[in-house]
This record gives C-alpha cells, sequence and structure tokens, in this order.
C-alpha cells in the first residue's frame, strides 16, 4: 500500500478542520476540547491536535490529509509534517486581515525549508465581509503564479476544487 | 463588497500598496476614538483626503487665500448648472479662478500632509467602499498623487521595530528587485542615504553586506529596505543552503513523484 501526504495550513480558525472534514472519507481525527488560550473566545471548540483525513484513491494507494496545528506553540510539527509532502494547502480565513500576517510567516516556512507546491485557499468567501482572492494576494504579496483560490471549507465541491488545483501545480513538477 | 479591517494588523502602507496595485477607485474610511478620515482613490492613485469631520477642502482654499468666497460661488454655480458631469475642480479651471499648477499645489501639499498624519496612528478601524466617489462640490486634485511616495514617507515615519522585524527576520537574507525597477522608480523620491541602499542592490548581497558596503547601521538599512519592500520595489529572500553533500545526512528533497500517479489522485477526486 503506497500513501501520499497533502498537508493543510493556516492560522488559527482558518478551516483547516473543516476542510478535511468535507473531503475525508474517515472521521477526521481532531481533539475536540476546549482550548485554555485566546482562541476560545473565537470559537466553541478548536482541535489542539493534528487533524487527519483520509482518501483512498485505490486498492494500493491512499490520500492522506494532514492540519497543522494552528497555535504557535504547536509550529515545530510544521518540520515533521512537511518531510515527504506532496504538496501544501494554505488557508487564509478571508474574513479577518488580522491574520494574513502569520499566514505569511506560514507561507515562509514551507517555502524556505524546500521547493513546495502550494496554494493558497482564500476561505469563508460566503462572508459578507470577505477579501477577494485578488485582494488577498495582492495583501499576501504573492506573485502571479501562485494560485489563490475562492473556497467555502464546508462545501465539499469547493474543496476538492482546491484539491485538484493542487495536484495540477504537482503534476507541473512530476516526472514522466 | 467592502473591505474592512484594523490597520493595526494590517498597516495603512500595506493598504496603500493593495489600493497602487490593484488599481483600486473607491474610498478608504477610516476612524479612530473621535478622529475620522476618508480618502478617495481613483485607479491606485490618491484624489482626496480629509482628515476632519466636516471639512471643506473649498473652505480650505479661501483661508489659503487661493480664491475668495465669491469666487468659491462662481464655481459652485458653474458646478450647479453643468449637472452631475461637472466637479468642482473642472469648474474651478474652466473660470480660470485659479491655474491648473496652483490648484494642484495646494491641494496636494493638504493632503499629502492629512495622509502623513494617519500613518502615527497605532490603531483604527478601516473600511474601503469600492466605487465610491467623492462629492462633486469638493475639489479634488487635478492630477491624481501616486501613492509610492507617501508609502516610503509613511515607512519614514514608522519608529516599531517590530513590524521591521516582521517582514525581515534577519540581516542574512539578500535583496532583490521585483521587476525591473526602471518605471516605478521614477515616480519614487529617495534620501541620500536611501539611494546609497538603493544602488547596492544585486539579488546577491544580503542586509549585512549592504550596511557594510554603505558604512550604515543595519538597523538603517532595514528601516530603508522595508520601505523598498513597502512600496513594492523590492523583496528580500533567504540565503540558499549549500547543497548537502552525498552521504552526509537526509536531504531535504521534495519527492519526485510520476504524473500517472498524479492523475491517478486527480480522477479519483474529480470522481467524488
Amino acid at each position: 500500500m503506497q500513501t501520499v501526504k497533502m498537508v493543510i495550513s493556516g492560522a488559527v480558525n482558518a478551516g483547516k478542520t473543516e476542510f478535511i472534514r468535507s473531503i475525508s472519507e474517515i472521521e477526521v481525527v481532531s481533539t475536540e476540547r476546549r482550548a485554555s488560550d485566546d482562541t476560545k473566545h473565537i470559537k466553541k471548540e478548536t482541535t489542539v491536535a493534528m487533524d487527519f483525513g483520509r482518501i483512498a484513491v485505490s486498492d494500493d494507494l491512499v490520500l492522506h490529509l494532514f492540519g497543522t496545528p494552528g497555535q504557535k506553540r504547536f509550529d515545530f510539527m510544521w518540520e515533521i509534517l512537511s518531510e515527504g509532502m506532496l504538496g501544501l494547502v494554505v488557508l487564509v480565513d478571508s474574513t479577518r486581515p488580522e491574520t494574513f500576517r502569520e499566514t505569511n510567516r506560514i507561507i515562509d516556512f514551507f517555502t524556505s525549508y524546500r521547493e513546495t507546491a502550494y496554494v493558497i485557499a482564500a476561505n469563508k468567501q460566503d462572508r459578507p465581509n470577505a477579501w477577494a482572492p485578488d485582494e488577498l494576494r495582492l495583501a499576501l504579496r504573492q506573485p502571479p503564479h501562485v494560485k489563490v483560490l475562492p473556497c467555502v471549507a464546508s462545501e465539499r465541491e469547493s474543496v476538492k476544487n482546491i484539491l485538484l488545483e493542487l495536484l495540477y501545480v504537482i503534476m507541473q513538477r512530476s516526472e514522466d | 463588497m467592502a473591505l474592512v479591517g484594523n490597520i493595526r494588523d494590517f498597516g495603512l502602507s500595506d493598504f496603500l500598496y493593495l489600493v497602487d496595485r490593484g488599481y483600486k477607485t473607491g474610498c478608504l474610511h477610516l476612524s479612530r476614538d473621535e478622529e475620522k478620515a476618508i480618502l478617495y482613490f481613483e485607479k491606485g492613485k490618491l484624489i482626496y483626503a480629509a482628515r476632519h469631520q466636516g471639512e471643506q477642502l473649498g473652505d480650505l482654499l479661501i483661508r489659503q487665500g487661493k480664491l475668495s468666497p465669491q469666487q468659491l460661488d462662481q464655481a459652485r454655480q458653474a458646478c450647479n448648472h453643468g449637472g452631475n458631469s461637472l466637479t468642482l475642480t473642472q469648474a474651478i479651471l474652466n473660470e480660470n479662478i485659479l491655474s491648473h499648477e496652483d490648484l494642484q499645489q495646494t491641494l496636494q501639499v493638504h493632503t499629502e500632509e492629512s495622509v502623513y498624519g494617519l500613518f502615527g496612528w497605532p490603531d483604527g478601524e478601516f473600511r474601503f467602499e469600492q466605487g465610491q466617489k467623492p462629492d462633486p462640490a469638493e475639489p479634488i486634485m487635478p492630477t491624481p498623487l501616486p501613492v509610492e511616495n507617501l508609502i516610503m514617507e509613511g515607512v519614514r515615519r514608522i519608529d516599531e521595530w517590530g513590524r521591521i522585524k516582521d517582514r525581515i527576520p534577519s540581516t542574512d537574507m539578500i535583496v532583490r528587485f521585483v521587476e525591473q525597477p526602471g518605471e516605478k522608480a521614477k515616480g519614487v523620491k529617495l534620501a541620500p542615504e536611501e539611494w546609497r541602499v538603493f544602488a547596492r542592490i544585486n539579488g546577491k548581497d544580503t542586509l549585512a553586506d549592504i550596511a557594510q558596503k554603505t558604512s550604515l547601521s543595519e538597523f538603517d538599512v532595514c528601516r530603508i529596505v522595508y520601505g523598498f519592500m513597502t512600496a513594492g520595489l523590492v523583496d528580500v529572500v533567504k540565503k540558499p543552503k549549500p547543497a548537502p553533500v552525498a552521504g552526509s545526512g537526509q536531504a531535504r528533497e521534495a519527492p519526485r513523484i510520476k504524473k500517472s500517479l498524479v492523475n491517478r489522485i486527480i480522477n479519483r477526486i474529480r470522481g467524488m
């Protein structure tokens, strides 16, 4: 059985858990307990461990989705998770510009560590005060070749589109 | 759809960069406690700014002796007769009440000082209304103002080292031009020490190297380069790590994956 891995990252409350939950064939493995830090003011439950999801491609191939912990104290996990990953989805909460700086830090970490195929998912595009993907691209100062895509993590079709776009980027770097 | 946020988290310089690169037209509303400000942009350039509630730039022109109350009334009447298509600025110029240069200079100085004052706000709610245009009865600058110089000046006024460190975490990073700077650099006015740094950017030297070659402090070089970055002229990248020696340890290479395998995953996800 061959396994391949994609990492879903982003600042706290960017929508990582929901993203994986929308597409995973198994119940997302996450620890749901009330956080003891400031994140409890943002949402009622928050994960304090990694999210893990799975998609069976065939009998001999499985795609694993790993969500990075959002809190800064778990940053050490990024290096471990990035080992052997195919590509990265960076989720951004389009309604909270105060998280853009943290998002840049995440992108800088993963892309400085090694050559990384990644896309940016501008999540929560269904909210009225969401910044559009083009505006996010400028705010995050991303070059034109990086895909910044609209996303609603609770919608399966939207999540599928993000993963497919990442796979197209990976395809360009793969070998015959 | 309005862009909303707080300049504590997304600075005014960053927002001006977004407006410039996005060729935005609209109005940026800023508020902090009792203070309010509005900035109007047209295709990424600034055309009007007001800091105080009810401030009327027409009255500013009278206070500065540029025109009399009668002349302002004359221009406003011409504006009313022209319907919504004639702005006060056009009426002032058409009626030869003020020259283009005189009007531009007066409004530009006021506008620039209004914006520079905003860079001192440590926080403040912002809301950008796309497409919103100023009242035709207010005098806008005849020639819209590019924002690059506003950004550079705003950065000069930043004294928060922490904000610079966010973008430049180490002086061991290489500075390089984002694109050929020719066109963008034309609109930017630099101080002599800024030119010294600008001339040393070659895509190979680090900030520390530039500090050594220019005899400036590393802090000053970082501050100057931060200004260039905010204006969209340069970016910084980490020094490439030396290639690992064979057998020395685990190489951090992305796994080489075959197209056939990627295709299988694509087909699976499409079918979900």
